[in-house]
């Protein structure tokens, strides 16, 4: 073997060794600006998470001590409702069960604890739900808020559109007797929306995933039906 | 010999339609992390709603899991989209998938009724509505075997990975 063709041969072994090392340093740069962007990507969604939420708010009056929930009746046992105003299982359940129930806070056998959670905002291109929830608060503050939630849903718009206009949640009120200046102003302020976000948030918390859920005396029904919530109440009352 | 022409044809072109196979490929998985984080990007308290649905972790763990994840899915889309740092992108994209399989199959497991808010809509479903968890599983592993084959065959045609090397290597394992 000629000493030229070792030389040829050591300088191609020494390039393919600068190329792969160039290479090692270029994937490893490339992966760690990767990485970094990932990162990145995830503080920023912490971030504005964080920055969305905010801590301060204010109860509408008759709400329950946390202030998760709207309050009417004063029966021994308690029926909790979740339900969000574009909900259709919730219209649904209003319309089989909501005659049992206010019979039951009539009769004075319970007490409901409305929360009305915002959990179907990605169902409206104007987050309804919130806007829906946030106005029921401000017929709370009228003294009104089931004949308002009613109103609600029977009212209740389709999902996947705009929902009702901030000015046909007035009316609704207008209808059901609450005054169209106060009402107006507190839906356009937003009065009660960190109230919603609240509401929703440790509805969240309690384990509550979907709408409707209902819970008589801390205990989730599975039966809905007016005969299953008579039952239910009964049993706990007893 | 007239069968098998083709497929020996077929074999010899590989090496070329390889990198333009993975360009579809790669934009395939961005796509699909691109509507993925897309559709979750503007409700992050649902997404936080939809990651505790799955009750693996605190309800605090899982807003902030919510939360960021959306991001991390539009950045890994990113990353695909232009084929930068594709191995390491498939890698995580892999990485994350089967994450998302093991909920799916643990929430079919313990007999969760959820939608697997996979693209948006998740949580729990309404009375009547019957989980989907099969045909998610599959969908995931449909995905998982696109990052599979980014983490084999990383060089693709189009990619800025390929624009930073220069020329065309002719070895392609790095």
């Amino acid at each position: 073997m000629s000493s030229r063709k070792g030389q040829k041969d050591a300088a191609r072994v020494v390039r393919q060794q600068l190329a792969r090392e160039r290479r090692r340093k270029r994937t490893l740069w490339t992966s760690l600006a990767a990485v970094a962007v990932l990162v990145i990507a995830g503080g920023i969604g912490w971030a504005f998470w964080s920055s969305q939420r905010s801590d301060n708010f204010t109860p509408p009056p008759g709400a329950v001590g946390a202030g998760t929930g709207v309050v009417y009746g004063a029966g021994p046992v308690t029926i909790e409702l979740y339900e969000d105003f574009l909900c259709p299982a919730c219209a649904q359940f209003q319309q089989a069960s909501g005659a049992t129930i206010n019979q039951l806070v009539a009769e004075g056998k319970a007490r409901v604890v409305f929360h009305p959670v915002a959990y179907l905002n990605r169902f409206s291109t104007t987050s309804y739900s919130t806007r829906s929830a946030a106005a029921s608060g401000c017929a709370a503050q009228g003294g009104k808020f089931r004949e308002y939630a009613e109103a609600l849903f029977q009212r209740q718009p389709p999902e996947g559109g705009a929902g009702l206009s901030n000015a046909e949640l007035v009316d609704i009120a207008a209808g059901v007797g609450l005054d169209r200046n106060d009402f107006g102003s507190c839906v356009s302020d937003g009065t009660y929306e960190p109230w919603t976000e609240h509401v929703t948030e440790a509805a969240s918390k309690a384990g509550v995933t979907g709408t409707p859920t209902v819970k008589i005396d801390g205990k989730e029904v599975a039966d809905r039906s007016p005969a299953g919530i008579t039952a239910a109440v009964e049993a706990a009352g007893r | 010999m007239i069968v098998t022409a083709p497929s020996a044809g077929v074999a010899a072109r590989w090496p070329a339609a390889r990198p333009w196979l993975g360009v579809a490929v790669r934009l395939g998985l961005a796509a699909v992390w691109l509507f993925a984080g897309g559709a979750k990007v503007g409700d992050l308290a649902a997404s936080g709603r939809a990651v505790n649905a799955y009750q693996v972790m605190p309800y605090d763990v899982a807003t902030v899991v919510g939360a960021a994840l959306p991001f991390v899915e539009l950045a890994l889309g990113l990353l695909l989209l232009i084929g930068l740092a594709t191995r390491l992108a498939a890698g995580v994209s892999a990485a994350l998938l089967l994450v998302f399989v093991a909920g799916i199959a643990s929430a079919w497991a313990r007999g969760l009724a959820i939608d697997c808010g996979c693209f948006g809509d998740g949580g729990q479903l309404a009375a009547g509505q019957s989980p989907s968890y099969l045909p998610e599983l599959l969908r995931d592993l449909g995905f998982l075997a696109l990052a599979g084959f980014l983490l084999i065959w990383p060089r693709t045609a189009v990619s800025v990975d390929g624009w930073l090397a220069g020329a065309p290597v002719e070895d392609d394992d790095e």
